[in-house]
Parts: C-alpha cells; structure tokens; sequence
C-alpha cells in the first residue's frame, strides 16, 4: 500500500489497513513475472473513498471482524497468520457471508484494472478511449458469399 | 411567454420528438418542444477520462433509479423480471443507446394474418420504408446492402468494422449455414452532416464522445432548431389539459426552478416512449376523461412489450481483440427471426454479436460469475476472457398481453411530486421458450465458432429493458386501440402520439430506428392532413 493511501485522513487505523492490503493481496496478488501489481499495491481504499460510500461505511468493521476471527480460531492477529492460513480464514468469510467480500473485490477489479500499469501490462495503453480511439479491420466480406448464394430469407407479407 | 399558445407542442426531446420536430419544421408552424432534462456534454462523457469505467457504472447507468440524476423520474420495476433503463435529456435513450439499427421485418406487421397471434398493424412495411430511408440519411446510418433477410435497401454510409471477431463468429454461422449480416448501426464511419467519423471508442452506451453515434441530440435536433422549432430543457410536464370539447388545450409543466407553467397549443404530440407516454396520459385526468386521458378504450399502459434478452458469452484461445470496436454493433443473424412452429414458440429472434467486455467490465464479470478467481489463478483467468470472449444478444419478440402494463405507482413520485410510473410484467410461456431455444442455437453457433468454453448467462438479463414499446397501440377500432393508423387520439382528435407507445407488436430487433420511421411517417401524415387535421 502506498504512503498516499494511509495519510493522516485515512479513515482506517493502522491495524486495518494492514489486514486490508492482505486481503487486497488475497484477491489480486502480484504476477509472478512482476509486469502486474498486487491490489494491495494500488489505491483500492481511495477508489472506494472516492466513490463507493457504502463500502466505506462497512470497511472499518469488516476488517476488525476478520482479526477478531484470527484470533478466536489461532490466537494471533490476521496479519500475523501465514498465507494459507489467511487464505482459509477468508475462504470460511467468504462462504458464510459473501455480501461485503464480493463487493470488495468487485471494488478492487474495479480500481485495480484502471491502474496504468495494469493496463499496459495487459497491452492497452493507459489512457482513455476518447480522443485517439483503437483501429478495428473492416474484416472479409468474401465470407458473406455463402449468405448471398443462399438468397432471400425474409418473409413475404 | 409561457401562455402565448403555440401550433404544435411536442412533449419529449428523444428519438421521435426530435424526428418529429424536424420533419413537422417545414410547414413554418410555431413548434415548441419541452424536455424534463437538458444538454448533454460529450465531452464530459465518462471515455474522455481514465476512470471511465467507473463513472459509466455510476452517472451514465441505464437505470434512472440507480443513476438518479436530477432530470430522472424513479420507476417502480420491482415486479417485473426485467428493470426499466432509460435517459432523460435532449436525446432521450438515444444517448445511451448501443445504435443497432436493424429494420423490423414485412411480417412484423401482419402476425395475426400469418401466425394467428396478437394484432396485424394498420400499417405495413413498404408504407414505411420511405421513411426508415429518410431517417438513414437524416442522421447516418452505416451499413452493407444486400442482407436478404431484410428487403433492398441502402445504407448511406459503409458499414461498421467487424473486426476478428465479426470474421469469427461469421465463420460460424457459415458452419451452420444460418443467415449473418453486418448489421445496420446508426453509428457514422464517414463524415456525415458535420461530424465526424468512429474512432471505435468502445462505450457507445455510456454516451459517445466523438459525436459519431447518431443519437437524437446530434442529429436532429441541430436540425430542427435551425428550421425555427424552439426547445426549452428542464421542462416537466405533469399533465395535458383539455376542454369541454375534449382537445387538448395545453399542458402543465414545471420549469427548472420547480414553478409551474401552462402552455397552451393547437396540437399536443406526446414523445416520451412506452413508459413516458402513458404514465403523463395516466397522469393527465379530468371529469372527462376519469381513467386518464385518450384512455377510453382503457388500453392507455397496456400491452407494454419489453423484448425479453438473452445472452450466450463464448470463450476463445485466440486473440480477438474483441474489447475494441462499437460496443453493441458488429453482425446480426436472423436465422430465427421469421417463425416455425416446429420449435415450439410462435414469432422470432434476433441474434445481436457484440464485442468482449473492456478491462474492468470482464473483470467485475469474470469475480460476480465466479469465472475469475481470487488468488494465484486470477490473471490467467483474465487473460483468458479478455479480448477473448464475444457475446451473443438474444432479442425476442414480445407478444402484446393486456396484464403487462404501466400504471401509477400510489406512493412513489419524481422531485416535483408527479406519480412515477409502475411496472408489471410477467415473462409469457412463448418468450421462455424462445429464450431457451436462443440460448441453445447461441450455444451452436459459438461452438461452431470455435469457442473452447460456452458460457450461458441466466435469462432474462434483468437490466435489459431498453424497448419500451405497445401501451398506447395504433389502430382503427377505438375500442381496440388508443390512436388511429397515423397517431392521432381516438379521443383527443388533437393529440398525437409518436413514440414505441404506438407499436403494435414489438418485432424481434431493436427499435429505434421503427421508431423513427414511424414517427417520420405520422408527421408526414399530419402535413398532408393539415386542412383537415381535427376532423
């Protein structure tokens, strides 16, 4: 997570932010060849300040529920489990009650792939559709010979 | 200024008020047009920026009651499996239309004569082709002549790039020896009347940028305003008054700072589609007219037809590039369009190629349907769909049934308290049974395309409600119909309406372009009916 994402107007202490950049992870890891970031590496928490005020709204005790969690079942902090065993925790989450981790990644999708490295790693360039556009070919009408050769299908009325 | 009566006031700045306008221009009438939202900006149109895909999802959404802009009106959708979508602004839904612009077919107009179903239309194909010719060349439609599905007719522009994936999926459907044809767009691949050709931005349904998609804003209404017709934006109208005499006299609006006005008129034209126009006729009561007005035949927001939408999604190892292009426009098949009973459903469908989703689109998609993953198998997964995958548009004709329909919702209202509308809408044993056989010949086709995954969506899609068409339909009984053959009121002799509230049967294309020609149709009618028009 950045130094931007946990400024002193952060909505989140710094205990959720740490379990929220693990779970950002969770959803979208890095790439293993190092071309495309993990989540946590983009600025999810702001996306969602900008304009998801609902999530925003939840965010705070989700990530409190899910510590707690680890520390009933393995009595050690969210942040402090291993990787399998964070992935289990949130796997059981998901299951019971997947309204808030479904609309958490679906935010997260959503900032992650309008990164521009993200983009470019997938072979777009980063920039918005308008003005330059993209070049789509005409294609080959000579495919269409068989549907002319077949001739009229409409209905006569 | 706002009591100074007027020759023809049109209420609603979208597909068919802006047709109307225009068309109504020559006579030198005194025509004001009254719209409840304003100007679009293209250039704040969310593919101006880099978070375009976010602002989409939010500000240009199709449905009002998740958008809920200002110039919105709530509807209350809850009881219909397929939501209502919609704009509201100069333009209307053209604004966030996808432009596919395929005709309706001869026998679109005449189901009861050949199929035994539903109603003939007062009017035919070859009554309107004049007119779908003139709206072509009106606001640029591209397209390739020759598709014999359809009869002969000249698109004025080439026709849009169908790219890999348009070769894909032809070569599909040429496995299968089914029809294909690049499809008619009201999308602009030339310069045409002053604006310029498509860059293929992509989002054509989040409002198109470079002002090539033909949406009613651009192409007409520059038009209309300089033959002389006057458009006044954020003008509600809540109801149209009438006299003694039943004629209508006027309407009562409400103006952007919520002050109500009256307008009085000559000629009331109502433009506001199939859930607009009867929820102001609905809305428009009086001791004469009780159950709303022209409402007589107690049809005003019955029938509504909806055009039931399925969608087949294929997966595919190669590199389609599928996520460039115009979103909704590509090729069509109308392979099902014209019916056979041997399948099980009267009438037909159309099948609408569209392109891949973009990068967030597949994303959200791809996590919702669980074809994504979290974790270490998420970018592969991505990989696989994006610019991997093509759609497939199931568009069902919907037969006219008088319990789906548009009323008043008792409780809920727009910002200047007029009754919003309510849906109820039941999906009819024939439109499920045409979706199931859409989604399995959808299914073939992508097959025979070479998709390596086929992937069903559940159908009806619920945000799908773009054809707002049936609930004030045209005909010659009074009894059967709320207007006769060219628009006008049974029982309101100077009131017309022009928008898909007329249609007497839904097809199985999208009908904008219907819309238009009809429209065109009505005001050339009234032209030469000028001398007689009340009688």
């Amino acid at each position: 997570m950045t130094n931007e994402l946990i400024g002193s107007d952060n909505p989140l202490t710094t205990e959720q932010r740490d379990v929220l950049a693990i779970v950002l992870d969770l959803i979208v890891p890095a790439s293993t060849d190092g071309r495309r970031p993990s989540a946590a590496d983009v600025d999810v928490l702001g996306h969602i300040r900008a304009t998801e005020s609902g999530t925003l709204d939840n965010l705070g005790a989700e990530l409190d529920r899910l510590d707690a969690e680890a520390r009933e079942r393995h009595g050690e902090g969210f942040a402090s489990l291993d990787r399998e065993m964070r992935r289990a925790l949130v796997d059981d989450i998901r299951a019971a009650e997947p309204s808030f981790m479904r609309n958490l990644a679906i935010q997260t999708v959503t900032c992650y792939y309008q990164d521009d490295r993200v983009l470019e790693a997938i072979g777009l360039e980063a920039r918005p559709p308008f003005p330059k556009g993209y070049e789509v070919p005409s294609g080959d009408l000579t495919l269409l010979d068989p549907v002319r050769k077949r001739g009229r299908v409409w209905r006569e009325a | 200024m706002a009591d100074d009566i007027v020759d023809v006031l049109i209420v609603g700045a979208g597909a068919s008020g802006a047709a109307v306008a225009w068309s109504l221009a020559d006579t030198r009438m005194r025509i004001v047009c009254l719209e409840q939202g304003g100007w679009m900006n293209p250039a704040e149109y969310p593919s101006t920026g880099r978070d375009w895909e976010t602002r989409a999802a939010k500000e240009m959404h199709p449905s009002p009651n998740v958008r809920k802009r200002p110039t919105d009106y709530p509807i209350n959708d809850d009881e219909s499996p397929i939501a209502i979508v919609n704009f509201n602004g100069v333009g209307g839904s053209t604004i966030l239309y996808s432009a596919h612009f395929p005709r309706f077919h001869p026998s679109d107009f005449r189901v009861k004569t050949l199929d035994g179903v539903a109603d003939d239309w007062p009017i035919d194909y070859f009554t309107l082709e004049p007119f779908f010719a003139e709206n072509d060349n009106n606001i640029g439609v591209s397209g390739l002549t020759g598709d014999p599905a359809i009869p002969r007719h000249q698109p004025p522009l080439p026709h849009i790039p169908m790219g890999r994936m348009g070769e894909t999926m032809g070569r599909g459907f040429n496995q299968l020896g089914w029809h294909w044809w690049p499809s008619d767009s009201a999308i602009i691949t030339r310069p045409h009347n002053g604006r310029d050709k498509c860059l293929n931005l992509g989002p054509c349904n989040t409002g198109c940028a470079q002002g090539a998609k033909s949406s009613a804003d651009i192409s007409y209404w520059p038009m209309a305003e300089r033959a002389g017709v006057e458009l006044r934006t954020h003008c509600r109208v809540r109801e149209i008054t009438v006299d003694d005499r039943d004629m209508a006299t006027g309407v009562t609006y409400f103006d952007a700072d919520g002050v109500e006005h009256h307008q009085r008129a000559e000629v009331v034209i109502v433009a506001c589609n199939g859930v607009g126009t009867p929820r102001l006729l609905l809305n428009s009561t009086s001791a004469r007219f009780p159950d709303g007005l022209a409402n007589r035949s107690g049809l005003v927001g019955r029938n509504l037809m909806l055009h039931p939408w399925g969608l087949v999604v294929g997966h595919f190892d190669e590199p389609l590039k599928s996520n460039f292009g115009p979103q909704g426009c590509c090729i069509l098949s109308q392979e099902f369009y014209e019916t056979d009973t041997d399948r099980g459903f009267v009438r037909g469908y159309n099948m609408q190629i569209t392109r891949g989703g973009p990068p967030v689109g597949t994303a959200r998609a791809g996590i919702a349907q669980g074809t994504i993953p979290w974790g270490e198998g998420h970018h592969d997964a991505f990989d696989a769909l994006f610019g991997h995958s093509i759609h497939l548009g199931i568009c069902c004709e919907d037969l006219p049934e008088e319990h789906n329909r548009v009323t008043l919702d008792p409780e809920l209202t727009d910002t200047n308290g007029i009754p919003a509308p309510k849906i109820t809408y039941t999906l009819s044993e024939n439109s499920r049974r045409m979706l199931d056989h859409g989604s399995q010949k959808g299914a073939e086709a992508m097959a025979a395309a070479g998709a390596v995954k086929v992937q069903p969506v559940q159908s009806p899609l619920r945000m799908a409600g773009w054809h707002l068409l049936g609930t004030a339909r045209m005909g010659t009984d009074p009894e059967r119909s709320v207007v006769n053959e060219w628009g006008r009121s049974h029982d309101v002799r100077n009131l017309f309406l022009v928008d898909g509230s007329v249609f007497v049967t839904s097809g199985g294309v999208n009908p904008t372009t219907t819309i238009q020609a009809v429209a065109l149709y009505i005001a050339d009618a009234m032209k030469r009916n000028l001398a007689n028009l009340f009688d």
